[in-house]
């Protein structure tokens, strides 16, 4: 929590105010999520020219059009290849790849996982709404079981994609999630995230009103905002440790038919030290560079 | 063809558009003039736009009024005021009803108000008509305890800028309004036509703006001013559920504003939580009991 109540706002600064307001919905958290990452990177103080943000297409990737930064809208899912070659031509540039759960995980799963294994220094904040919202509502890989979109207006027969074990697996050094009802905690992962050498993925879950809270009668987007809290991982104590917890609770709802949300851990969920791939190539390439 | 006159009226399904046209029409036969009318009035239950050309005078040829040519226009609604104001002549008469239909497909967030309708201001009008005269006729009809006649009144006021007998006015309302309301229209009309602009109309609810609050103060603690950008707000109810104060609330367009500026804590889930940025909490000095500044 910032001390200074006259400088609190100051993350404002870097918005595109001209551009504003932006074109989300009502009750969209996707600028919670951007308001969180404006606040830790004001904590740090950075100068706005020393960060890129590199989005693809969607939703979320809407937003670099609101922030006063050098930023890139690419093509869709391919954010983070643009950002790897950003960084590697720029390593010096803090680069932040915002990419939403059907950008990232689905046309872009690929590349994705590839920034991850290279453990290439960039951060990727992936908003994971499970829709896909921009195109109306259709279905994502991290669509709950028997959750209804567009495109499954009987229910979701498929599994969710669990972005956090995914990116894990795939070699990323700095792996967590936050969510939109839990502002503080995420600007905190945000900060920690900057912080870290090597690729960093925050994944926070975020709300669409619009489409997946219309189709699965989750009310408003205030409301959906709300019953995050009822997410029996998401006690505020467990975020406020931002200790690695178990990843999946199989209660009686999976015994009551599998109706059950996929069981979610908060917080920080992994760190390890690794080579940063751009430190690597300077190393590698030895008194060639200087 | 300057012996003949255009007049629109334009409005919503609802707000009696077409019988008003009517009754406008049938006023000119009475007063002896050659009339046509042409009106469309298809999506009208969706909310849809109605309106009605009229032109009368010694000879008609064609009922419609092009751009740029209407005499007068009566708008029974804000928007659709604005939408056909390009359809008024050089310093033609404005007659503009401040009360807002928010149509269905505007209604993004499905609870009414939202940014992509345009704000009900009367004071942006000044210099687009000859004549600016905008009333909440809705207002005004349920002062008569009968808000069905909004738009009699409308052309009661019509009727103060035209120059038809006001016998075939009354005669006209009389012959084409349902038996029952003969009297209630006749004294709308009689209520527009006595208005006077803007004594009577002043204040036009809506252009209020409500934006600062003053600061909140706690003896000598920190006191704190909750900075609203009414124009980013989108009335998504989020901040107005997490304040634990109860410091804002929805206002009548669906957007924030603070009701109890001297509860607020600082503690910021406001705009933490505000998805569009509208929402800043400043810490400002300390405001001081007046005891305390007087022994400084």
């Amino acid at each position: 929590m910032p001390a200074d109540h006259r400088t609190a706002s100051e993350y404002r600064r870097y918005l595109r105010q001209e551009m504003m307001p932006h074109i989300l919905c009502p009750g969209c958290g996707h600028g919670i999520v951007l308001g969180a990452l404006l606040r830790a990177l004001a904590g740090r103080g950075v100068d706005p020219d020393q960060v890129a943000m590199v989005a693809g297409i969607g939703c979320s990737s809407r937003l670099v059009g609101y922030v006063d930064f050098c930023t890139l809208h690419t093509t869709h899912g391919r954010a983070p290849a643009f950002a790897t070659g950003l960084k590697l031509a720029r390593p010096e540039l803090a680069v932040i790849v915002l990419t939403g759960d059907g950008d990232g995980l689905a046309i872009g799963g690929n590349h994705l996982i590839h920034a991850a294994r290279r453990n290439i220094g960039l951060l990727c904040v992936l908003f994971n709404n499970q829709v896909y919202g921009m195109t109306g509502g259709q279905l994502a890989p991290t669509t709950p079981s028997f959750q209804r979109t567009a495109t499954t207006p009987y229910g979701n027969l498929e599994p969710a994609f669990d972005a956090c074990r995914l990116l894990t697996a795939a070699g990323a050094t700095f792996v967590a999630r936050g969510m939109t009802l839990a502002p503080v905690p995420l600007q905190d992962i945000m900060a920690q995230a900057l912080a870290h050498k090597g690729f960093a993925f925050v994944e926070v879950l975020t709300e669409c009103p619009e489409y997946y809270g219309r189709y699965n009668r989750l009310g408003t987007g205030a409301e959906m905002l709300l019953a995050q809290g009822r997410l029996p991982e998401a006690v505020a104590d467990r975020l406020a440790r931002k200790t690695f917890l178990p990843v999946r609770e199989e209660g009686a709802g999976a015994a009551a038919g599998g109706q059950v949300r996929p069981g979610l851990a908060f917080g920080i969920l992994h760190r390890e030290e690794r080579p940063e791939l751009t430190e690597a190539l300077r190393a590698a390439s030895g008194g060639a560079r200087g | 063809m300057s012996d003949v006159r255009s007049l629109l009226l334009v409005g919503v399904g609802g707000q009696g558009v077409i019988l008003a046209g009517t009754i406008v029409a049938s006023a000119c036969l009475r007063a002896g003039m050659d009339v046509k009318k042409s009106e469309v009035h298809g999506m009208a239950q969706r909310g849809g736009a109605v309106y009605s050309h009229i032109r009368y005078g010694p000879r008609v040829h064609s009922p419609l009024v092009e751009e740029g040519g209407a005499d007068v226009l009566v708008a029974f609604e804000w928007a659709e005021g604005l939408r056909w104001l390009p359809y008024l002549r050089d310093g033609g008469v404005l007659i503009i009803n401040t009360e807002a239909v928010v149509p269905p497909a505007a209604c993004r967030d499905r609870r009414g108000w939202t940014p992509g309708y345009p704000e009900v201001d009367v004071a942006r009008l000044r210099g687009r008509a000859g004549e600016v005269l905008a009333c909440n006729a809705r207002a005004l009809a349920r002062r008569l305890k009968h808000q069905k006649v909004a738009n009699t009144i409308l052309l009661g006021v019509l009727a103060s800028r035209l120059d038809l007998p006001d016998a075939a006015w009354q005669e006209a309302i009389a012959a084409t309004v349902p038996a029952s309301t003969v009297e209630i229209n006749l004294r709308a009309y009689q209520e527009g036509r006595r208005l006077t602009f803007p004594r009577d109309t002043a204040p036009v609810d809506g252009s209020r703006r409500p934006v600062q609050a003053r600061p909140s103060s706690r003896d000598g603690a920190t006191a704190f001013l909750i900075d609203v950008v009414d124009g980013w707000c989108k009335g998504c109810d989020i901040c107005v559920r997490v304040c634990p104060e109860h410091c804002l609330r929805l206002n009548g367009r669906e957007r924030v504003e603070v009701i109890d500026a001297a509860a607020c804590t600082g503690c910021r889930l406001c705009e933490w939580l505000c998805p569009d940025f509208a929402i800043a909490v400043r810490g400002v000095a300390p405001v001081l009991p007046d005891t305390a500044r007087r022994t400084e």
